[in-house]
């Protein structure tokens, strides 16, 4: 091995910036916590006034939605300046995504037929209510699940 | 993957060593990103990303956005190669040290 004699606490404060440096790019690329209820808000307000089944208030409702959604959207790709690399996110990651997605999804086309069933009024926005908590409260803790897995990862690991 | 512990003097120097280390854990990254995180002028980093390029560890890729221009930076097969083989090599050297080994 063509090692030279670096100290070992040099060595060590080296390993330390690549950590260090790792948590600067996993912290650049977590979805930022307004996003969550903002998402969550927005999509309850859009269910709502789909729902409503009043031409004007749909009319309304469709164009916040879209609106607020391309600025959400604008607000997070010119906030990106770096990506992070996906095998650091790897299987684990991806199937906490999966995970959250689907149950949210699943709760609210589950509840929202439920509703339906029982002849509640506007089920599908009773049923978004409890999905956009979820994106609220659920979003922050996903993404902090993601950052404690990608700062897990091994330091030097290649493809 | 095992990685073979070689010493990278190219990596170590500190600014490089940060600049690789935020490559390293990205897909690709903005100019101005590492600009800004590394604390360089333009011309400063330019300096040291040409000599990385030089090494091959790493590409740069020139694309325009609109009309701004944007540069943005990858590290390359060998430059991650490189940079795993230094890690190993660092936690080597810890490690006979008996010192504390950050999660590796």
């Amino acid at each position: 091995m063509d090692t030279p004699r670096i100290p070992a606490v040099d060595a060590e404060l080296a390993l330390a910036e690549v950590q260090a440096r790792r948590d600067q790019v996993v912290g650049a690329n977590l979805v930022p916590g307004w996003f969550w209820p903002s998402i969550g808000g927005l999509m309850l307000l859009f269910v709502a006034a789909v729902e409503s089944g009043r031409p004007a208030v749909v009319a309304t409702g469709t164009v916040a939605y879209v609106l607020g959604l391309g600025a959400l959207i604008i607000a997070m790709v010119r906030r990106s300046r770096v990506q992070v690399r996906t095998e650091l996110i790897g299987v684990r990651g991806g199937l906490a995504i999966a995970g959250f997605t689907l149950v949210l999804v699943g709760v609210g086309i589950g509840l929202g037929l439920a509703l339906d069933a029982a002849g509640a009024p506007a089920p599908a926005t009773i049923a978004c209510v409890p999905v956009a908590a979820g994106l609220a409260l659920g979003g922050p803790a996903l993404m902090a699940h993601l950052r404690r897995l990608m700062l897990s990862r091994p330091l030097g690991s290649v493809r | 993957m095992t990685v073979e512990p070689r010493f990278d003097e190219l990596i170590h120097a500190p600014t490089r060593l940060s600049i690789v280390s935020l490559l390293t854990a990205s897909e690709w990254a903005e100019f101005k990103y590492l600009r800004d995180q590394v604390g360089l002028t333009d011309s400063a980093l330019s300096k040291q990303l040409t000599t990385l390029e030089e090494a091959g560890y790493v590409d740069i890729r020139k694309a325009f956005i609109g009309k701004r221009p944007r540069t943005s930076v990858r590290l390359s097969a060998r430059g991650q190669h490189a940079f795993a083989g230094h890690v190993a090599a660092l936690q080597e050297i810890v490690a006979r040290a008996g010192m504390a080994v950050l999660p590796d």
